[in-house]
């Protein structure tokens, strides 16, 4: 029984075998000449970018590979950094493992990897091993990509829907059941919202969207929120889904579905719920995002390390500003690094702040306001 | 002509091979049924399996820029590029996790068949054996990753992910050579030995080539199984878009590799980009297995013993 199947798979993988051994040919040409040497030449490349996108000053050379780790929600954009930076500078590579920010985090104070990507700023413990993986030097968190978490919901025949904070906490630790609910439809005059249930669903990993999204619930639901922050979900209810892109397939596959993704998530048949701060419902767009985030404060003022505090952008009641956003981090070291690998990250990072940030905007993200760009510019230039 | 038999013409006693009685057929159906229906049941997910692959991964294997470059240059959600890089890792971490193996493998079966016969030491070798072939890979993994990681220290690359393949190859291996060398008739043997051959010799010239044809499948059929390993993967190698020859430093990605990193990137839906990569890299890994068994069953064929 086993022959007979065997050959019935040799039958059908027959022609494409021939390929394979077109295949196996090529791979021995390949083998003679891909890979650029390692090159040297340093490509200025031109700052004549428009918005807010500086002047990059790009030394390229160093390591290649480049590695580097951590959170889903930055991997579009880290694609397309690796892209342009491989654009800049020919023949230098960055290789980015989409893991989650808490592996991104382990793996970068383990040395395994050169940078960590992470959806929130180091804490705690962390704080201590990222500092000792760099030598006894500080650890920063550069946010380099920002990008605004959209409470995405699926509902037949419901195209816009309005939460606030305290109707978002109340949804996502299980007070509000069913869309018709009272508190619900107070806050959407005009809509008819079903009586179906609500199914929320959140990230069964360890997630610094999760993290984010729960200290913006903490912070804006003014008291209904008390559940606490951390990067596992604490509200208690629904489903976990593994990854942002799980969770988005989650809420896809139900009707009456409500879950927390990055924007960039938000396709095909997923809305982006309306959020109001207190000023009417403000629609999740970058200019939207931009407004919120002229607002930032730092968390370690007049330091190079740019975790900033997300929590008075959150509690914030700026009209027309969405304030749910994500801002990930590269993690890096300040001092510690072997020369090489310095040239590279910082040739890396200068290229990802600036010639790379229009380019993300496309694929969901907001581009660093000026502001953000010139301190982010700032500490990248003081790697050593 | 009267219808009635007179007693004398009946037979004293009835025939011993009657009509096959009514209740054995109705068993013997059933049962017949019962195995077509099982063997159905068997093959049907399997026949399955091997269709959804091929439609849904034909699409990017025809064309030559699937065989030749990597994904370093486009982006996860645009047309082009290759899987070049995935096939290099994967074929490397395979070959030299087989290097290794195979040696370690058929050494220990041949010990157990020609030097231990039944010892204490080589019953404890069996259980050790039997033992190791029931670790699932996510514990070779996590092994390796404790022993070469964190204990020595050093980087996740694709030697690791080599060496978890090995201990999972390993108990593959001592099995299948262990059932080939058993199943070489002691005639041989004993004919050797009667002319004066040493038994090493009579190891290495006799029983060997005896039972290479068989030894060779059972590597092969390892080989394609550790291939499509997924937990060591994971585990102890990181994965990247560029081609990467060096097994020992940086990140090296590999076909199961490649499909969990479009999954977590790329939403899954039909007619992505994603959707298009996952399935043609699941086609392409499917393809280099059936390959390695096809190659396996020419070599073994070649080097069967001569019959007549």
């Amino acid at each position: 029984m086993l022959r007979q199947l065997e050959d019935m798979t040799v039958k059908i993988m027959r022609p494409i075998g021939a390929v394979g051994i077109v295949a196996s040919a090529a791979l021995v040409l390949a083998a003679c000449g891909s890979q650029p040497g390692s090159t040297n030449s340093s490509t200025p490349t031109s700052g004549a970018a428009t918005a807010a996108t500086g002047t990059a000053n790009v030394v390229c050379g160093g390591k290649t590979p480049l590695s580097g780790e951590g959170s889903t929600a930055q991997k579009t954009a880290m694609d397309v950094f690796a892209q342009q930076y491989t654009k800049a500078c020919p023949g230098q590579v960055v290789n980015y493992n989409a893991t989650g920010s808490g592996a991104g985090v382990k793996q970068f104070n383990a040395k395994q990897v050169d940078f960590g990507g992470s959806d929130s700023a180091l804490s705690g413990a962390d704080v201590d091993a990222a500092n000792a993986r760099c030598g006894g030097n500080p650890a920063w968190n550069l946010p380099l990509v920002v990008g605004p978490v959209a409470i995405a919901y699926k509902l037949d025949g419901v195209s816009s829907l309005t939460l606030n904070g305290e109707v978002a906490a109340k949804i996502f630790n299980g007070q509000i059941k069913t869309w018709n609910d009272p508190a619900l439809t107070a806050i959407n005059p005009g809509v008819n919202l079903p009586s179906k249930p609500i199914q929320v669903f959140s990230r069964s990993d360890d997630s610094g969207t999760t993290d984010n999204f729960q200290h913006y619930l903490a912070a804006s639901s003014k008291g209904a929120w008390t559940q606490g922050t951390g990067k596992a979900f604490k509200g208690g209810t629904g489903n976990g889904a593994q990854g942002s892109n799980g969770v988005a397939t989650g809420i896809r596959a139900a009707d009456g579905a409500i879950g927390y993704v990055e924007s960039s998530y938000v396709t095909n048949g997923l809305t982006a719920a309306k959020l109001d701060s207190g000023s009417g419902g403000v629609e999740l767009s970058p200019a939207n995002v931009g407004k919120a985030l002229d607002a930032a404060v730092f968390a370690h003022p007049g330091s190079n390390d740019l975790a900033m505090d997300l929590d008075k952008i959150y509690a914030a009641n700026t009209p027309g500003a969405y304030p749910l956003l994500l801002a990930t981090y590269e993690i890096v070291c300040s001092k510690g690094y072997d020369a090489d690998t310095a040239k590279a990250v910082k040739a890396f990072l200068t290229v990802s702040a600036t010639t790379a940030q229009q380019p993300i905007a496309d694929k969901g993200f907001v581009p660093l306001p000026q502001s953000l760009q010139d301190k982010v510019l700032t500490a990248i230039n003081a790697i050593s | 002509m009267t219808s009635t038999l007179s007693d004398t013409e009946q037979p004293a006693l009835s025939p011993a091979f009657q009509q096959v009685s009514v209740g054995r057929k109705v068993k013997n159906g059933t049962a017949t049924v019962l195995v077509w229906l099982s063997f159905l049941l068997a093959v049907v997910p399997l026949v399955w399996v091997l269709y959804t692959v091929i439609v849904n991964g034909i699409k990017v294997i025809p064309y030559s820029n699937w065989w030749t470059q990597d994904f370093g240059s486009v982006l996860s959600d645009e047309v082009g590029g290759g899987v070049l890089h995935a096939i290099i890792g994967t074929l490397e971490q395979g070959l030299v996790c087989a290097i290794i193996s195979v040696p370690l493998g058929l050494m220990v079966a041949i010990y157990l068949v020609e030097y231990g016969r039944g010892g204490g030491f080589s019953k404890v070798t069996t259980f050790m054996v039997d033992i190791l072939s029931g670790v699932p890979s996510i514990v070779a993994a996590l092994f390796i990753y404790a022993l070469w990681i964190t204990t020595f220290g050093l980087p996740r690359s694709g030697f690791a992910v080599s060496l978890a393949l090995v201990l999972l190859m390993i108990p593959v291996v001592v099995r299948s050579a262990e059932e080939m060398l058993r199943i070489v008739p002691d005639d041989l043997r004993e004919a050797s030995y009667a002319l004066g051959v040493p038994k090493w010799k009579t190891i290495t010239k006799v029983v060997l080539p005896t039972a290479l044809s068989g030894i060779i499948t059972g590597i092969m059929m390892a080989l394609a199984r550790v291939m499509g390993e997924t937990a060591p993967l994971l585990v102890l190698v990181g994965y990247s878009a560029y081609v990467n020859w060096n097994l020992f430093n940086h990140e090296q990605a590999a076909l199961p590799l490649l499909m969990n990193n479009e999954r977590a990137t790329n939403t899954m839906d039909p007619g992505t980009v994603g959707f298009d990569r996952i399935w043609g890299a699941a086609l392409t890994l499917v393809i280099i297995i059936a390959l390695i068994n096809l190659i396996a069953t020419g070599v073994s064929r070649m080097v069967a013993p001569k019959k007549k």
